[in-house]
């Protein structure tokens, strides 16, 4: 996918974020569909360094506070108000793995049909096994059991997240090839499934 | 989000919980999932093989106090129905019943499922 630099609408310099200009710092008007990645200045890809990320929002969100433009022209203090509020839902978006997993595949997916349901085979009836045996270990409160059943969830939800950048990196060279979207929107459900079960087990 | 009164009847007392032995062979076993949320789902029905009529139906249902009422309500509607009248129940009468707001509908949809992935198990370890 083409990663195009848009030019700041005063100084003509080429924009990091869509959302503001670090040359001249003016606020830029950004069109409603702009994408979380554009937002915060990233080339389109899963593999984001979270340093880098957590600098960059940092940054913009000091740049585009609405407490800064108290005494501006109304229009440019709406867009500061919009501009923070799709800045942090960027940022939010893209900062843990499975959800900016899940919204890389809806960009990327979005001309083609996947099953959305989709999981690895037997994973919904292991899913029910294991909610029916969380059920017995939280009555009877052993705590043991219930770490050790913690941390292997744990773990499998960290197996999954160690599978995206492959998948994505594997996509990168197939653009469009629907078995690994597919792939990876089984991998995304299967999450769902894991997140719900350990946000049963007490911390 | 406040839940309706009938959602909370349902929830806090929940009709026909429980299973059956599914390897019976006048039993049918649904069991569905919602990636929405996380929601398992799992729906038996017991036919009286003469008259194909649900005599009996359990469920139980890991999710939020919506999908818990609509599986609840199901089995008590699939109750007394035959197994085609059963397929035709839409999970836009559960919406309905149990007023469940939009953002709920999908746990309508599960229940639905799940009553027409019963009936599936069932007619496929009974095909006459």
């Amino acid at each position: 996918m083409a990663f195009e630099q848009p030019a700041c609408r005063v100084c003509e310099f080429t924009l990091v974020s869509r959302l503001f200009c670090f040359s001249c710092n003016a606020l830029q008007p950004f069109p409603l569909e702009v994408d979380f990645f554009e937002v915060l200045g990233f080339p389109i890809s899963f593999e984001i360094k979270s340093a880098e990320l957590e600098e960059r929002y940092q940054q913009l969100s000091l740049e585009l506070h609405p407490d800064f433009y108290g005494s501006a022209p109304e229009a440019e203090k709406r867009l500061s108000e919009t501009a923070t509020a799709v800045l942090n839902t960027a940022y939010n978006t893209l900062r843990e793995p499975t959800s900016r997993a899940g919204y890389l595949l809806h960009l990327l997916a979005q001309k083609q049909k996947l099953d959305e349901r989709s999981l690895p085979d037997g994973f919904l009836g292991e899913m029910f096994f294991l909610q029916e045996a969380l059920d017995e270990l939280l009555e009877s409160g052993n705590a043991d059991e219930l770490s050790g059943m913690r941390d292997e969830m744990r773990k499998r939800q960290k197996d999954i997240e160690a599978d995206y950048a492959p998948l994505f990196k594997r996509l990168k060279d197939h653009p469009e090839d629907s078995e690994i979207l597919q792939q990876l929107q089984t991998h995304l459900n299967a999450e769902r499934y894991l997140r719900r079960l350990l946000g049963r087990i007490p911390a | 989000m406040a839940y309706s009164e009938k959602v909370i009847d349902h929830y806090s007392e929940p009709r026909n919980v429980g299973s059956f032995d599914k390897s019976a062979a006048n039993v049918g076993t649904g069991l569905v999932g919602a990636p929405e949320c996380g929601d398992v789902m799992k729906l038996q029905i017991q036919v009286d093989p003469e008259t194909k009529e649900i005599v009996d139906a359990k469920f139980k249902t890991f999710g939020c106090g919506s999908a818990i009422a609509s599986s609840s309500l199901a089995t008590e509607w699939v109750k007394g129905k035959s197994i085609d009248e059963a397929m035709s129940i839409q999970n836009t009468e559960i919406v309905e019943e149990l007023s469940l707001p939009p953002v709920k509908i999908h746990c309508s949809v599960l229940a639905e499922d799940a009553i027409k992935a019963a009936i599936a198990d069932y007619k496929s370890r009974n095909e006459d």
